[in-house]
Order: structure tokens, then sequence, then C-alpha cells
């Protein structure tokens, strides 16, 4: 529940970030050509990407062993920032895959 | 003390020099030869960061490869002298270990009995000051390529020349003092003879400034038989002690390492010293066994002298051996480190100009030393201690708890542990510029003094929140001190937030850590307002204080964020395009608006 919680504080944002993350890859593939900015490969999101699952997964541990109600929204509102970064992070790896 | 030090030095200078125009001479020898270490230090800082770290690396990753590196090495330079003078400038330069610094001064005291067979064996004697002036003249063509390594090897060159003709002209200068050496005046029998003779090899090698020098000494005497064989033993001993003088003089250019090995050569020499003098009569016996055994002539004292020190050398480095750990536990004990002065840059110095390379890392360190400070500064100015909110696992209950206002003179502490650390990185970042570095670097050096700025902006806020914290957090007083301890704990949380991404390995940590930090201050500085404005309803608080409180609250905020920022360009991915990929990921200032994910 404080999962889906997240997950639909997350969702709520989603379709706003996501339109974000396009239009700035709009503007890095410009730089990109200009040669102003390094080539980003698949692995490079993946690197991202596995610092981001794990900072999930240890946010989702923490919220299930804290007591305190206030800490505890906290914690997901920190989580539902965490699950943003996933989603676009799987967007962009399936952009540049 | 040290205001008297200068003039003393240069008024007893002087006398000596009008009292023995020798004495000009030797000091001239004395400073030629210091100069000489710090060249040899620059030389080998040039060479830093490649190859001769590696090469020292490999050469002193362990105990036995330390001491066969201080063999080999004296051997080849026949000085052990040179070799504990080169060791402090490795030490110095922080190219090894002081483990690997004493392994080799074990070494090197085997080493330099290969110096005595060759006096006594082959009647040869190496004279290093001879290759001084073409060391120098060499070394100067070096100095002025472009080449890191070949100027790094140009100085390294020109320190060992000048080290050379250091020890030539202090020779010259004892050259008087020499001649009234003369061995006969003190041919004594028994202990009385030994201790004296001792203390005469450890005059006579500091004077000379060479164990050689006194070998040569000791087997003319003993073949004219102006001395027994006994007391040239005890000559050979006395010279070991004296040739730690060299590194001693050495050590006074050197930092608290140098000075370390300096003392870790002393006590190396003294001990063997001691136990070769009380097992005079056994090790005399030895030898006259292994010079049976190896076919040495009963009567040739020359090379059973070399026997002598051979044997007892290496039995010094066997019986040291097992206290090296404790020795040198005892020398990190005895010689502190000198404690840091905070409100001095720690990493911006000479030496890291030299390395162009080493320049982002420096920097790097330097304005993490300013965070810290700065972190430092902050808590106290919310009367907080940085430790017990470090430590806490509930920051709103020690924040509440922390109600003594703090000492700190805040505007005393920004000149002197923030201002001037700025000030300095940024006359470094701009002398960085002149360097021509490549884009990427210099884009960072400049990442950095902005980070370095963000930092200082953030301390200037919570300066602006001073006055009302003291007013209002120093005792309980409703509304008004929550609405205080609210920010205080904010501004705690970011900083304990920076310090896990800190603490983070590396290859963990994400600087889009951060945007949850982000978003969760960007809500409470809405929530706040409209709390605000309940509490004014309410008539909870007061106008005046609210209006106040806006006013702090916009401070705190601020500094929150520029610590936000700071800290986001401080921990970026150091792979470009992973910081690229962070870069797209991290959320926008539209993101973080109401409504948004967070």
């Amino acid at each position: 529940m404080e999962t889906g919680y997240a997950i639909a504080e997350c969702n709520r944002g989603a379709r706003m970030g996501l339109k974000t993350l396009a239009n700035k890859v709009v503007e890095y593939d410009a730089r990109l050509a200009r040669g102003k900015a390094d080539e980003i490969k698949p692995e490079h999101v993946r690197k991202v990407l596995g610092k981001l699952e794990k900072k999930t997964a240890d946010l989702k541990a923490e919220i299930a062993s804290t007591e305190k109600e206030d800490k505890k929204a906290r914690l997901k509102r920190k989580l539902a920032i965490a699950l943003e970064h996933v989603e676009r992070a799987e967007w962009l790896l399936d952009k540049i895959t | 003390m040290t205001k008297y030090y200068l003039p003393v030095a240069i008024g007893a200078l002087m006398l000596a020099f009008w009292v023995s125009p020798n004495a000009q001479e030797i000091a001239a020898g004395v400073a030629i030869f210091l100069f000489g270490m710090l060249m040899l230090e620059d030389g080998f800082k040039l060479l830093g960061g490649g190859t001769l770290e590696r090469l020292l690396e490999r050469a002193t990753r362990s105990v036995p490869r330390s001491i066969l590196f201080g063999i080999v090495s004296t051997t080849l330079l026949q000085s052990s002298s040179l070799v504990s003078v080169i060791t402090i400038s490795f030490l110095s330069a922080g190219l090894m270990s002081l483990m690997g610094g004493v392994g080799i001064i074990f070494g090197a005291n085997i080493g330099t009995t290969t110096g005595a067979w060759l006096v006594a064996g082959l009647g040869l004697k190496v004279n290093i000051a001879a290759y001084a002036m073409p060391m120098i003249a060499l070394s100067i063509i070096l100095v002025f390529q472009k080449s890191k390594v070949l100027r790094g090897v140009g100085y390294a060159l020109a320190g060992l020349g000048f080290l050379f003709l250091g020890i030539h002209h202090m020779k010259e200068g004892f050259e008087a003092y020499k001649d009234q050496i003369d061995l006969l005046r003190f041919a004594l029998p028994g202990l009385v003879g030994l201790v004296v003779y001792t203390l005469l090899g450890t005059v006579s090698t500091v004077i000379m400034q060479s164990s050689h020098a006194t070998m040569v000494l000791v087997l003319t005497a003993l073949a004219a038989g102006q001395i027994t064989y006994e007391n040239a033993l005890a000559l050979a001993i006395g010279g070991n002690i004296g040739t730690t003088v060299t590194a001693i003089i050495g050590s006074l250019s050197a930092n608290f390492q140098g000075k370390r090995l300096a003392v870790a050569h002393l006590v190396f020499n003294l001990t063997t010293a001691a136990v070769a003098l009380i097992f005079i009569g056994q090790l005399r016996d030895a030898v006259d066994w292994v010079s049976a055994m190896v076919g040495i002539n009963a009567e040739d004292y020359a090379l059973k002298l070399a026997v002598f020190h051979t044997i007892f050398n290496v039995l010094g480095v066997v019986l040291m051996l097992p206290l090296m750990r404790r020795l040198v536990s005892a020398l990190e004990r005895r010689i502190v480190e000198p404690a840091p002065d905070v409100s001095r840059p720690r990493f911006l110095n000479n030496a890291v100009d030299a390395f162009p390379e080493t320049l982002e890392s420096a920097l790097r360190k330097e304005v993490l030393h300013l965070h810290e400070n700065a972190t430092e500064l902050i808590q106290h100015g919310l009367n907080l201690h940085r430790h017990e909110i470090f430590e806490t696992d509930d920051i709103a209950r020690t924040v509440r708890e922390s109600r003594t206002a703090s000492d700190l003179d805040v505007e005393e502490g920004y000149e002197r542990r923030v201002k001037t650390l700025y000030s300095a990185i940024v006359e470094f970042t701009t002398r960085a510029g002149d360097k021509q570095l490549p884009p990427q670097v210099a884009q960072k050096v400049y990442d950095l003094r902005d980070v370095a700025s963000d930092i200082v902006q953030a301390v200037k806020s919570v300066k602006h929140l001073r006055k009302n914290v003291l007013r209002y957090t120093t005792r309980y007083e409703g509304a008004v001190t929550e609405l205080y301890d609210g920010l205080r704990t904010e501004i705690a949380r970011i900083l304990v937030e920076i310090r896990k991404l800190e603490l983070a390995d590396p290859e963990e940590r994400s600087s889009l850590w951060l945007d949850q930090e982000q978003a969760q201050i960007e809500e409470d500085a809405r929530e706040t307002t409209r709390h605000i404005d309940r509490l004014i309803r309410t008539g909870k608080i007061k106008p005046n204080a609210a209006t106040s409180f806006l006013n702090d609250s916009a401070y705190a905020y601020g500094a929150m964020r520029q610590l936000i920022k700071a800290a986001r360009a401080y921990y970026i991915e150091r792979d470009s395009s992973v910081a690229e990929v962070e870069k797209l990921l991290a959320l926008d200032e539209d993101d973080f608006g109401p409504g948004a994910a967070g």
C-alpha cells in the first residue's frame, strides 16, 4: 500500500516529467552534434539505473522498518522521486537502445 | 622563542665566519646540501603521479623488498647517508610509507658494507663529489625541457649534484680540523678504549661526512700499527653512528615523516652499535671463524674489518626486524603529525601547481575542506553541534534539545574559516586558468569554483538567521520557537544528506538523490507560508515576529538550495557520459512546483 501510494504520486508527475525529459534529450542531441557533449551509450544509462534501483530498494526497506509517521511520510515522498527517476531512466534507455 | 631564532642564527653564523674562515665553507656546504635536498624533493614531486610512484610502490610493497631496495641503491651510490636523505625526500613528498622508508634504511646499512669491502679489498674509493659538477651542468639542460618527466629528472639530478657538492665543501671546510684527529693520541686498551674509539669514529664521520673516509683512516692506522684491531672495530662502529648525522641534517628541511625516518636511522644505528660493543668479543670470534671459512688470512686485518662491518650490520637488521613495527608506532606517537590549521588551505600549495594533472584533485579536496568548515559554522550558527546532528537518529528531537547558545562568533568564524579558504580557491582557479588546461579539466576547475561560491553564499544566508536563532531558540517561546526549530531541522537534514553522499561508495552514489531533498524543501517552503498564515489568523504569532520569520525562512531556504546546488555539482559522476545521463534525468524547477511528483 505504501509503495502503491508512492507509485500513484510518481505517475501523477510522470507524464509531465517524461515530456520535460524528451525536451532535454532534444537539447542534448543538439549539443552532441556541436561536439559539446559526451555520447551516452546504453551502459551509461544502465549504470545510473542500477544506482536508482538500489536506492529505491533501500528506501522501501527503510519505510518498512520506520514507525514514526512523519518520517515515513518523508521517506514515501523520497521514494516517489526515486521511482520518477527510474521511470525516466527506463524511458531514456528504451530511446537510445 | 621563534622571533629570536633568526637574528640569533644569523649572529652566530657571522661570529663563526669572523672567528674561523673555514666556518664559511662548512656553512656554505650545509646550505648547498640543504638546497640539494629541496631540489631532490621538487624533482621527485615532478616525477610523482606516474612511473616513480609505481616503482617506489613496488620497491617498498613489503619489508624484504624495501630492504633489498636499500641494499641495491646504497651499493650503487656508495653512500648510506645519501640513500637516507633521498629516502627522507621520498617520504616528505608522500611517495612512500614510513614502514617502507625504515626498510630502506635497514637495507642501506647492509649496502654500506660493500664500501668497506671495496676499500679493504680493492683499495677503491668511489668519490661521488667528482660527479657533482657534470651532474649540475647536465641537470640545468633537463630543467628547461617541456616534458614533466625530463624536468623531474633534471631537478633530481641537480639535487644529487648539490648534495655531493655540499658534502665536498663540508669536507674541505673540515680539512683544517681533520689534521687534529691523531688516532695515536687515543690508543687505549680495554672497555675505555672501545668507548673512546667509538666516539672518535662517530666524530670523525661527522666531520668528514663519510663513513668511507673514516674506514680509510682506520685501515691506514691499523696497517701502520697505530691502533689495535679492537680499537679499529670500535672506530667502525662509531662510523656507523656518525653517518646518521647527515640524515638528521637532511631531515631539518623535511616534514614530520622525514624527521621520523631520521630518528629511526639514529635509533637503529645506536642500538646496533650498543649490541656490537656489548658482544664485541663474540663478534670478534665470529669474524675469525667466518674469515677462516672464506679463506681470509688471519693477519689480513683490513679484510677482517670488512667482515666485521658486514656481520655487525646484518646482525643489527636481524635484531631490529622483529621490532620494526613497534619502532614505527613509537615514532608515530612521539613525532606527531602537526594538527592542520582549518583556516588555511590544506591542499592548494606550490607542489600542486607543479602537477597540472593533480590540480583538479587538490581543488576538489580544498572545496571539500571549505564545505567541512562551512558545515561546522552553519551548525554552530544555528546553535547545533555537528557530531550530535551527524550521530542522531532523530534530527528534529536533537534540534529541539539544542537550546544552548553557541559561543562562536559567526562573523569571525566566517572571516577565518570560510572567506580565507574561498579567497585561496578563487586565486588558485584564476592561476589555473592561465595554464592552458585541457577544456574538460578547465571546465571542472571552474565548476568547483562555483561550488565553493555556492557554499559561501549558504554560509552568508545562515549568518542572517543568527540574530533570531539566538532570540527564539535558546528557550522555548511557543509557536515562534517551533518555527525556527523547523528551519534548523531542515538545514540540518540537508547537511546530513550531503554527508551521506560524501560517505557513500562513489560507485553507488548519485547526485540524483539530491532531487529528493530539493523536492522536500520546496514542499516545506510552501507549507511554511501556509502555516504562518494559519498562525497569524489564530493569533498564535504576532505579525512582527511572523514578518521576521518569513524573512529568515527566505534566507534559510536560500541556504538549503545553495547547499544542494553545490553538492549536486560536487558529487556529479566523474564519468562525463554518466554525468550527462544524470543531468538528463534530474528534475527541473517546474518538477518541484505544486502538484509535482515530490
